[in-house]
């Protein structure tokens, strides 16, 4: 047939060196058209939005197709499950400002942005996670209640020190000293 | 007709008449009218299959909506199949109905119902008489099928039986078509279809 012919003159005039560069290019050009036309109106995407699995369509075509079958939204070409929600429109440079001739259809959904790690951008004095958050709630009678519930921003709780070095026996001799002093206020509470 | 509607079948058009499967002969599309709200189809009957040597034409109906809703498909030639109606040429199958998508094309649709006619599902019929046969008796239905393939589709395979068989009850005053839809209901059984036909 016809296109069989022509595409075997388009392989000899591309293995030609000089004669066939013309028509070589016209058929890359063709080629790339194609690879960017919109799977429902077969015409070059306007708006262009892809789907998860990877479907280009314009948007307006893609807004149609789900709003024809609003209970059952897949993908016109896989069938993939799709909605509104999870396409991603392809920004180009400069293509962005086009304006859609079809004033009903809604804006194409944004791009999703992700913000870069906390850590890297830096929040200093409040973060989650890392940086250290911690919250603590205790119970207890005015005045010492009231410094048992805290709120710790900014600084990492540290941890236990190694047992047997000198810190570990402070440690353990100031929380004595501290079980002691909450056993007398409560005998005193008790007392009183 | 909108104008997407016009725009995408013109686009399909070309791109059907460039496939491969056109150089092979497998499928065909010619416009009825200019605004290309109806076409004209045409496949060849699957090898290994009754249908295998005929020529099926297709009346090919594009809505306002194509491609957000299926084109209307019915089949011109008469065709026994459990999925198309011997009757009318309606077709049941999902792609034409709930299951359509977007991007289908035209060359998809044809190539489709090429698949259908080499794969019937008897267990989701468009004709019940048909899809009985087929699931009680296949070499009578594949008999059958040949048959309608010779008569309506131009198929090479002649059936002496069943054209004597009809020919008995054509010069009994029965109009051909007729004499052969009762015979292929009843299994070729000449008895009842007299029957059935004079009841």
């Amino acid at each position: 047939m016809a296109s069989s012919a022509t595409e075997t003159t388009k392989e000899s005039s591309t293995s030609g060196s000089g004669s066939g560069d013309n028509s070589e290019t016209k058929d890359e050009e063709k080629k790339d058209d194609s690879m960017f036309e919109c799977n429902i109106c077969l015409d070059t995407a306007r708006d262009a939005v892809v789907s998860m699995c990877g479907h280009l369509f314009c948007w307006p075509c893609l807004h149609q197709w789900l709003e024809t079958r609003p209970n059952r939204q897949v993908c016109p070409v896989c069938k993939a499950a799709i909605s509104k929600e999870k396409v991603v429109p392809l920004y180009g440079r400069g293509s962005t400002k086009q304006e859609d001739p079809r004033e009903k259809v809604p804006p194409r959904p944004a791009g999703q942005r992700t913000e870069p790690d906390p850590a890297t951008a830096g929040f200093p004095g409040f973060g989650f996670g890392e940086n250290g958050f911690h919250m603590s709630f205790g119970i207890g009678a005015f005045p010492f209640g009231f410094f048992t519930s805290t709120l710790n921003f900014g600084e990492p709780r540290p941890g236990a020190a190694p047992r047997g070095t000198q810190q570990h026996l402070e440690e353990q001799f100031l929380s004595k000293v501290f079980l002691w002093l909450a056993v007398l206020f409560i005998f005193w509470l008790l007392m009183a | 007709m909108a104008n997407i509607a016009a725009q995408r079948i013109k686009r399909e058009f070309k791109e059907v008449i460039k496939s491969e499967e056109v150089a092979k002969c497998a499928i065909k599309v010619e416009l009825v009218n200019d605004s290309y709200t109806e076409l004209k189809g045409e496949i060849a009957g699957p090898p290994d299959t009754p249908y295998e040597g005929g020529t099926f034409v297709l009346e090919i109906k594009v809505p306002e909506t194509y491609p957000f809703n299926p084109p209307k498909v019915r089949f011109m030639t008469k065709i026994w199949h459990p999925n198309i109606s011997s009757v009318t040429g309606a077709i049941c199958l999902d792609i034409l109905k709930d299951q359509w998508a977007a991007a289908m094309t035209l060359r998809t649709v044809l190539l489709s119902l090429q698949a259908l006619l080499s794969a019937a599902e008897p267990d989701d019929p468009q004709d019940a008489v048909v899809a009985k046969q087929y699931r009680e008796n296949l070499e009578m239905f594949q008999i059958t099928a040949r048959h309608w393939t010779n008569v309506y589709a131009g198929g090479p395979h002649v059936n002496s039986d069943c054209d004597d068989k009809i020919r008995r009850l054509v010069d009994m005053g029965i109009e051909e078509h007729q004499a052969r839809a009762a015979l292929s209901s009843y299994n070729w059984d000449l008895e009842r279809a007299t029957e059935q036909l004079f009841s």
